[in-house]
């Protein structure tokens, strides 16, 4: 039936391809079952699609309802690449490692300089050490519950712009366009992140849904 | 009759006695409203999931009349839901009533 295909259409716009075929079975399945009861009332077939058809309503604002609740293409995407820039780590333990190491490192090189008295490069190794700790911390830390990824992301994003202020000192907020058009993309990722996160049981959040 | 915010606790009121699928749910609803509350069923599915994303239905599959189907059931914390909405609404109807006088 054309009508419901176009309904259909309309109702899965954006959704990812998982979520448009739970959508199709269920609205066929209750479609069919208006119909069929339409049709045992004394109605004519033709009647009984129309008037199952304008059960359901409008297509847009099924849309929009679906798009809050169901994983939007762009969502599907991220959940299944959003590990991708982990894999090369993981899969190479000796660089696991050297990450987990240049942390203390860095700590160690920069008190060195400082109490040598080269206190601006010192700050700049420092700044440095705790930029790349979130990224050390996230392939270490036991982050499996919803509270501690949660702490982490705090953690996160307070080292990232902790780091970023260290280095601007006081022209931060002269430069600022330029730190939000570099951290938008993160940003971005981060709210599909807890869009994704809303929508999904915790029990079946990948690994980088908590980080 | 605009009802908005409250088909969830409709839904989980439907679910209260046995597990069903969504076109019953929604005959449910309009059945025992008398038609009052006669509402879009394509927003039922959306409210559907958003209560299973929040653990408060379950769904798995079954037939009927040979024909698969979409079950849901009420959990636990449904359950729980379900009380507490009945009290703030029975709450919220008193205060109405309080105020607009008995009809």
């Amino acid at each position: 039936m054309i009508e419901l295909e176009n309904w259909l259409t309309q109702a899965t716009r954006h959704l990812s391809r998982d979520s448009a075929a739970q959508v199709r079975g269920e609205i066929q399945e209750h479609f069919d079952s208006a119909r069929e009861e339409a049709i045992v009332g004394g109605a004519t077939s033709d009647e009984a699609d129309r008037s199952a058809l304008v059960a359901l309503g409008d297509a847009k604002a099924a849309n929009r309802l679906y798009r809050q609740v169901l994983l939007t293409s762009a969502e599907a995407r991220m959940l299944r690449d959003g590990n991708r820039e982990a894999h090369p780590v993981c899969s190479r333990p000796w660089l696991k490692w050297l990450i987990f190491a240049v942390f203390p490192v860095a700590l160690v090189v920069a008190a060195g300089l400082i109490f040598s008295g080269r206190g601006s490069a010192g700050r700049d190794v420092l700044t440095g050490a705790i930029g790349i700790c979130p990224l050390a911390a996230a392939l270490l830390l036991p982050i499996r519950t919803p509270a501690w990824g949660r702490v982490f992301r705090i953690v996160k994003w307070v080292a990232l712009v902790g780091a970023l202020m260290l280095i601007y000192g006081p022209e931060t907020f002269q430069w600022s366009w330029l730190l939000i058009s570099c951290l938008w993309p993160l940003a971005w990722t981060e709210w599909i992140r807890a869009r994704i996160r809303r929508k999904l049981p915790v029990a079946s959040w990948p690994r980088h849904l908590y980080l | 009759m605009n009802f908005k915010g409250t088909l969830p606790t409709l839904i989980l009121e439907a679910l209260h006695h046995e597990p069903s699928h969504g076109y019953r749910i929604a005959q449910s609803i309009k059945e025992r409203s008398q038609g009052v509350l006669d509402f879009k069923e394509g927003t039922l599915y959306p409210a559907l999931h958003k209560l299973e994303n929040e653990g408060m239905v379950e769904s798995y599959d079954g037939s009927e009349k040979t024909r698969p189907r979409r079950y849901y059931r009420i959990t636990k914390s449904g359950r729980k839901m379900l009380t507490r909405d009945r009290a703030e609404w029975r709450a919220h109807s008193q205060a109405v009533t309080a105020i607009l006088g008995e009809a």
